[in-house]
C-alpha cells in the first residue's frame, strides 16, 4: 500500500468521524435540511459528500430540491471563518457604504460576523464555489426526483412522477410503488400507474412486461409510444414473438388514440380560428352584408379598437406619450396594478366600441353618404381612407408593433384526456358567441335593428313609411364600425398590435362574409366556422400554414362557382 | 347616357405629337445630354405603369370590371421575363454557378425542368403572354360564367392576388421567394447597366405604350367597344338583346391581362429587380388610383395619371417621407368624391360650371340639366 493511498484512507475514517459527530451536533439543535447539507458541502471527501446527500432519502421534503439546485447552480459558497474552519454560506445584501456583499450562513440564515460582531463584507469572487462532482451530482439527482415525488402540489408531483419513468430504471420503482399506496389524488394515481407501467416494460419478469404494454395500450399512453415501438422491434430481433405481438397491439391502440386527440385539436383550432375570423368579419357583414358598403377602410377600425385598448392599458398603468405630427404630448397615467390594472380590459371593451363607432360616424357624414348608390366608388375611397388612417396610426403610435399585455389566466391550459385546450383559444370562441349574440339581439329585438332591417329590405318603401333612411344609414354604418372597434379590442389580446394590423385580416373578413352570402348574419357565422375548420384541417394534413391558405382561397373561389352568391341567397325579384 | 368617351374631346393630332414626343424627342434629347439617364430611366419606369393603368382603365373605364388583380398579371409577366434575364447572368453571379444564386443557395445542383426552356429568348416572351393569359382566361372563365360582377369580382380578383402573392413569398415554388429575381446582367447580349441599353428599353416602352393607346383607341371604337360600353352600362340588357356577355368580358379580360403583363416584362430589366411585393394588392389599388385620378373612360387619362402620380409619388416620398401616403389616400377620396372623371373631366366640370351659374343667372326657376349629367350611372 503506498503512502498516498494511506493518507487518503486516514484522511476518509477522520471525514466520517466528523460527519457523525456533525450531524449528531446538528440533531442536538433541530436537525434542518439547510444544516444537513451545510454539513454535505463541508465533509472533505467526495464519498462523505455523497453519504450525507443520499442520507437525505431517509427523510424527503420538497426544500431538499431548491437547495441542492442551489449547491448544483454554484450559488453556495465556501467561507474560512477566523478560526480556520469552513463555512458553507449564501451572497446577501450589499452592505451600506461599502462594495461588500453580507454573507449568511447556509446551516442556520445567521449572518456571518467577525470576532468582534461585525458583519463580515466579501467581494464577489474572494470565496470560492461549492464544487460538485459528477458522481456527487448524480447522487442529488436521486435526492431530488425522490424528495419532488414528496411535494405536496400536485401539479409538481405528477410532474416528477412523470420524470420519475424517463429512462425505465428499475431502481425507481420502489419508490413508486411506495408513493402509490398513500396517493390519494386520482391524477397523480394515473400518473403513477403509467410511470409503473413505462418501468416495468424493462421489468426481468415477462408477465410483468406484457402485462404493462397492454396496460399502456389500453390507457394510449403517449409517452409509452416510442418505448414500445422499440421494444417491439427488439422483440423481433431477439425472436419473442410474445412480446412483440403485445407491444405492436399497444402501439396501435396509441396511434388511434393520436389521431383522435389530433381530429379533436384541430376541431378545436378550427372552431377558434373561425371564432377570430368571425369577430373580424361581423362588423363586415353589417355595413358590406346588409348596407352593400365595400369598407376597405374596416381592417383600420379594427386597429382603431386595438389602439383604444392599448391607451386604456397605459392609462391604467403609467400613462403614455405620444407624439403625432412632431407635437409631443402626455397622457397622465392612473399607476394602478394588480387587480385595478387586471381590469383595465373591462372598460377596454366598451370604449374601443364607441371610439371606433364615432370615427365610423365621422366618414359616414364625411363621405359614405355620398356614395350609398356607387358602391365601386365606395371601395376605392375607403381604400384611400384606410392609407390615411394606416398613416395616421404610423405618425401617433409610431411604425412597430405596440405592447398590449394580456391577462395570465389567457396563457394558461386546460387538458382534458391529452387534447389541450389553450384558455386563449377558449376566450376566442366565448367572444364570438357573445358579440354574435349581442349582434342578434340588436338587429332583431331593439327598435333600432328594425329600423335598420327595414331600410336594407327595401329603402324607399321604408322612406315612405317615415323612417329616416339617412339616419338609420349613419348608425347602421357606425354600429359595424363599433363592431370592428370590438373585434380590435379582442384582437389586442392574442395577437401584435401595430398600424397594419387590420391588413391581415381585411381579404379573410371580405372572402367570410361573400362566402357566407351577403345580407346574412348566419351566413356569416356559418361561413367563418368552416373556413376556419378548412384552414387548420389543411393545415394539419400539409402540415404547411401557408400552401393551406392558398388552397383554402382557391377553394372559396370555386365555392362561388357552385354558389355564386354565397351560402344564403336573400332572394328578390329586382334585377340588380 | 350613352356619352361619347371624353377622350374623343383631345384631338388626334395632339395624340401624336405626344406619342412624338416620348418616343423620338425625349431619347434624342437624352442623348443630347438635355434628359439624364436616370431620369429617362425613371420615365421608362412611368410609361409602363402607364401601360398597365391603360389595360386597368380598358377594363374598368369602358367595361365596367373593377380588377385589382392586375399587378398580378403585371407581376407575371415581369417574372417571366426575369426568369430569363436570371438565366443570362450565367456564371457571373455571387457562386459562379450557371444557376441562378437563389437555386444554390436552396441546395440545387441541377436547374429545375421548368426553368430549363428560359434559355431562349423567344420562349420567355411567348410565356410573358402565354402564362398570364392562360390564368386570367381560366378565372375569367369560373368568373364570369357564374356571372360575379361588380364588387364581388373585386373581390374574388383581391383574393386572387392575395393567394398569389402568399405563393410567390415561397421559397418551394423556385421562384425567389421573398428575395425575387435581381442582379440582372444582359438583355439578347446587350449590357443592361450601361445607358444606350436602357434608351433602347425605355423606347421599345414607349413604343408600346403608343401601340396600347393607339390599338384601345380603335378597339373601343368598334362594334365590339359599343358593347363593352353596353355592358358597362347595363349588363342586363345586352344580355336579353341576344349577346353572350361573358365571351366579351372573358376576352377583353384576358387582351387586358396580356397588356399588364407585357408592361410588366419591359419594366424588370429597366428596374432590375422583380419580388412578391410588386404583387399584393394594395399596388392593383395603387394603379387603380392613377386611373381614377387621370380620369377614367378615356384613354389618355390613365397615362396622365400613372404619370403624374408617380413623379409626385418620387417627389414626396424623398421631400416628405411621412406625408406621401397621406397625400395618395387623401387626394384618392377627394377625387372619388368630387372629380368621378379625374384630371380630363376638369375643363367639362368647370364648363357645366359655368353653365350652371349662367343658367340660374338667366332664369333660376329652369331645373338644372347638368347635375344628372354629372352623376355617374354604373350598376
Amino acid at each position: 500500500m503506498s503512502c498516498g493511498s494511506l493518507i487518503r484512507k486516514v484522511l476518509m475514517v477522520a471525514g466520517i468521524g466528523a460527519f457523525v459527530f456533525a450531524s449528531q451536533k446538528a440533531a442536538a439543535q433541530e436537525e434542518t435540511v439547510r444544516s444537513k447539507i451545510a454539513a454535505a458541502i463541508v465533509m472533505p471527501d467526495e464519498e462523505g459528500r455523497i453519504a450525507v446527500v443520499l442520507d437525505l432519502k431517509k427523510n424527503p421534503s420538497p426544500e431538499i430540491v431548491g437547495w441542492l439546485d442551489k449547491w448544483k447552480e454554484g450559488l453556495i459558497f465556501m467561507y474560512e471563518a477566523e478560526d480556520g474552519s469552513i463555512v458553507p454560506v449564501l451572497m446577501g445584501d450589499k452592505i451600506e457604504g461599502t462594495r461588500k456583499i453580507a454573507i449568511r450562513k447556509l446551516s442556520d440564515d445567521a449572518p456571518v460576523v467577525d470576532g468582534t460582531g461585525n458583519q463580515v463584507g466579501v467581494t464577489k469572487f474572494e470565496l470560492d464555489l461549492a464544487d460538485t462532482s459528477s458522481s456527487l451530482r448524480k447522487a442529488m439527482r436521486e435526492v431530488s426526483d425522490l424528495a419532488a415525488l414528496a411535494d405536496p402540489d400536485v401539479e409538481k408531483r405528477i410532474k416528477a412522477i412523470e420524470n420519475s419513468s424517463v429512462g425505465q430504471r428499475q431502481d425507481k420503482l420502489p419508490g413508486l410503488l411506495e408513493l402509490q399506496k398513500i396517493e390519494t389524488n386520482s391524477k397523480a394515481n394515473k400518473a403513477l400507474e403509467q410511470a409503473i407501467a413505462i418501468i416495468n416494460l424493462r421489468s426481468d419478469d415477462k408477465a410483468k412486461r406484457l402485462a404493462a404494454a397492454e396496460f399502456l395500450g389500453n390507457r394510449g399512453s403517449l409517452p409509452a409510444f416510442d418505448l414500445l415501438k422499440t421494444i417491439a422491434l427488439e422483440s423481433k430481433k431477439s425472436g419473442d414473438k410474445e412480446m412483440e405481438k403485445a407491444a405492436l397491439l399497444a402501439v396501435s391502440r396509441i396511434e388511434m388514440h393520436i389521431s383522435r386527440i389530433n381530429a379533436a385539436g384541430t376541431l378545436f383550432r378550427g372552431v377558434s380560428s373561425g371564432s377570430v375570423l368571425l369577430v373580424v368579419a361581423i362588423g363586415l357583414a353589417i355595413t358590406f352584408g346588409l348596407m352593400g358598403i365595400i369598407n376597405m377602410a374596416h381592417g383600420e377600425f379594427i386597429a382603431v379598437g386595438a389602439y383604444t385598448t392599448y391607451v386604456v392599458q397605459n392609462v391604467f398603468a403609467s400613462g403614455l406619450r405620444l407624439s403625432p405630427f412632431g407635437q409631443s404630448f402626455e397622457i397622465p397615467g392612473l399607476g394602478l396594478t394588480g387587480t385595478g390594472m387586471s381590469l383595465y380590459f373591462v372598460v377596454a371593451l366598451p370604449l374601443s366600441f364607441l371610439v371606433a363607432a364615432l370615427v365610423g360616424l365621422l366618414l359616414e357624414r364625411s363621405v359614405i353618404q355620398f356614395l350609398y348608390r356607387r358602391p365601386l366608388e365606395s371601395l376605392l375611397a375607403t381604400w384611400g381612407v384606410s392609407l390615411v388612417m394606416q398613416q395616421l396610426f404610423r405618425l401617433t403610435f409610431g411604425p412597430n408593433n405596440v405592447q398590449v399585455s394580456s391577462p395570465l389566466w389567457l396563457s394558461g391550459n386546460w387538458t382534458v384526456n391529452d387534447v389541450v385546450f389553450g384558455w386563449n383559444r377558449l376566450f376566442v370562441i366565448g367572444f364570438a358567441l357573445l358579440i354574435i349574440v349581442a349582434t342578434w339581439l340588436v338587429l332583431n329585438k331593439t327598435s333600432l335593428g328594425l329600423l335598420i332591417r327595414s331600410v336594407m329590405q327595401n329603402r324607399n318603401m321604408a322612406a315612405c313609411m317615415g323612417v329616416r333612411t339617412e339616419r338609420v344609414n349613419m348608425l347602421t354604418f357606425s354600429f359595424g364600425c363599433g363592431l370592428a372597434g370590438l373585434a380590435g379590442a379582442f384582437l389586442s389580446q392574442i395577437s401584435n398590435v401595430g398600424p397594419s394590423l387590420g391588413q391581415n385580416y381585411i381579404v379573410d373578413a371580405f372572402m367570410t362574409v361573400v362566402v357566407g352570402g351577403v345580407g346574412n348574419i348566419l351566413g356569416t357565422v356559418i361561413s367563418a366556422l368552416g373556413i376556419g375548420m378548412a384552414d387548420q384541417s389543411l393545415q394539419q394534413y400539409l402540415g404547411n400554414p401557408v400552401i393551406g391558405k392558398i388552397l383554402v382561397l382557391f377553394g372559396i373561389i370555386l365555392f362561388l362557382q357552385w354558389r355564386p352568391q354565397g351560402l344564403f341567397v336573400t332572394r328578390s325579384r329586382s334585377l340588380d | 347616357m350613352n356619352k361619347a368617351p371624353a377622350a374623343s374631346k383631345i384631338r388626334t393630332p395632339l395624340l401624336i405629337a405626344m406619342a412624338v414626343f416620348l418616343v423620338i424627342v425625349m431619347p434624342v434629347l437624352n442623348v443630347a445630354g438635355v434628359i439624364e439617364d436616370f431620369t429617362l430611366n425613371v420615365w421608362g419606369k412611368y410609361l409602363c405603369y402607364a401601360i398597365m393603368a391603360v389595360s386597368i382603365d380598358l377594363l374598368w373605364g369602358y367595361t365596367g370590371l373593377l380588377c385589382l388583380g392586375q399587378a398580378l398579371f403585371f407581376t407575371l409577366g415581369g417574372y417571366m421575363m426575369g426568369m430569363h434575364l436570371m438565366l443570362m447572368i450565367g456564371k457571373l453571379g455571387s457562386y459562379n454557378s450557371d444557376l441562378p444564386d437563389f437555386l444554390v443557395f436552396l441546395g440545387h445542383t441541377k436547374l429545375p425542368a421548368i426553368w430549363q426552356p428560359f434559355y431562349s429568348f423567344p420562349f420567355a416572351m411567348l410565356m410573358v403572354f402565354l402564362v398570364p393569359g392562360i390564368l386570367a382566361l381560366i378565372f375569367g372563365f369560373l368568373a364570369f360564367r357564374s356571372r360575379i360582377k361588380g364588387v364581388y369580382f373585386s373581390i374574388l380578383t383581391q383574393a386572387l392576388t392575395y393567394a398569389a402573392a402568399l405563393l410567390f413569398f415561397r421559397n418551394e415554388l423556385l421562384m425567389g421567394g421573398n428575395n425575387g429575381f435581381t442582379d440582372f446582367r444582359t438583355l439578347l447580349g446587350a449590357n443592361l447597366r450601361e445607358a444606350p441599353t436602357q434608351r433602347i428599353l425605355y423606347i421599345v416602352s414607349a413604343i408600346l405604350l403608343v401601340a396600347v393607346v393607339a390599338g384601345c383607341k380603335w378597339l373601343t371604337s368598334t362594334r365590339f367597344g359599343l358593347i363593352q360600353r353596353a355592358i358597362r352600362d347595363s349588363e342586363n340588357r345586352v344580355l336579353f338583346s341576344g349577346y353572350a356577355t361573358a365571351n366579351f368580358k372573358l376576352f377583353i379580360f384576358v387582351l387586358c391581362a396580356m397588356i399588364a403583363a407585357a408592361a410588366g416584362a419591359l419594366y424588370v430589366p429597366q428596374v432590375g429587380i422583380i419580388n412578391p411585393g410588386e404583387m399584393t394588392t394594395e399596388r392593383s389599388l395603387e394603379a387603380v388610383v392613377w386611373v381614377a385620378l387621370g380620369g377614367r373612360g378615356t384613354l389618355v387619362g390613365p397615362v396622365l395619371g400613372a404619370v403624374s402620380v408617380n413623379a409626385l409619388k418620387s417627389w414626396a416620398t424623398r421631400a416628405y417621407p411621412d406625408m406621401w401616403l397621406l397625400i395618395l389616400g387623401g387626394s384618392f377620396v377627394l377625387v372619388v368624391m368630387f372629380m368621378p372623371k379625374g384630371i380630363i373631366g376638369i375643363p367639362a366640370q368647370v364648363r357645366a360650371l359655368i353653365a350652371k351659374m349662367k343658367n340660374r343667372g338667366a332664369n333660376s326657376r329652369q331645373p338644372v340639366t347638368t347635375k344628372q349629367d354629372a352623376e355617374v350611372t354604373e350598376p
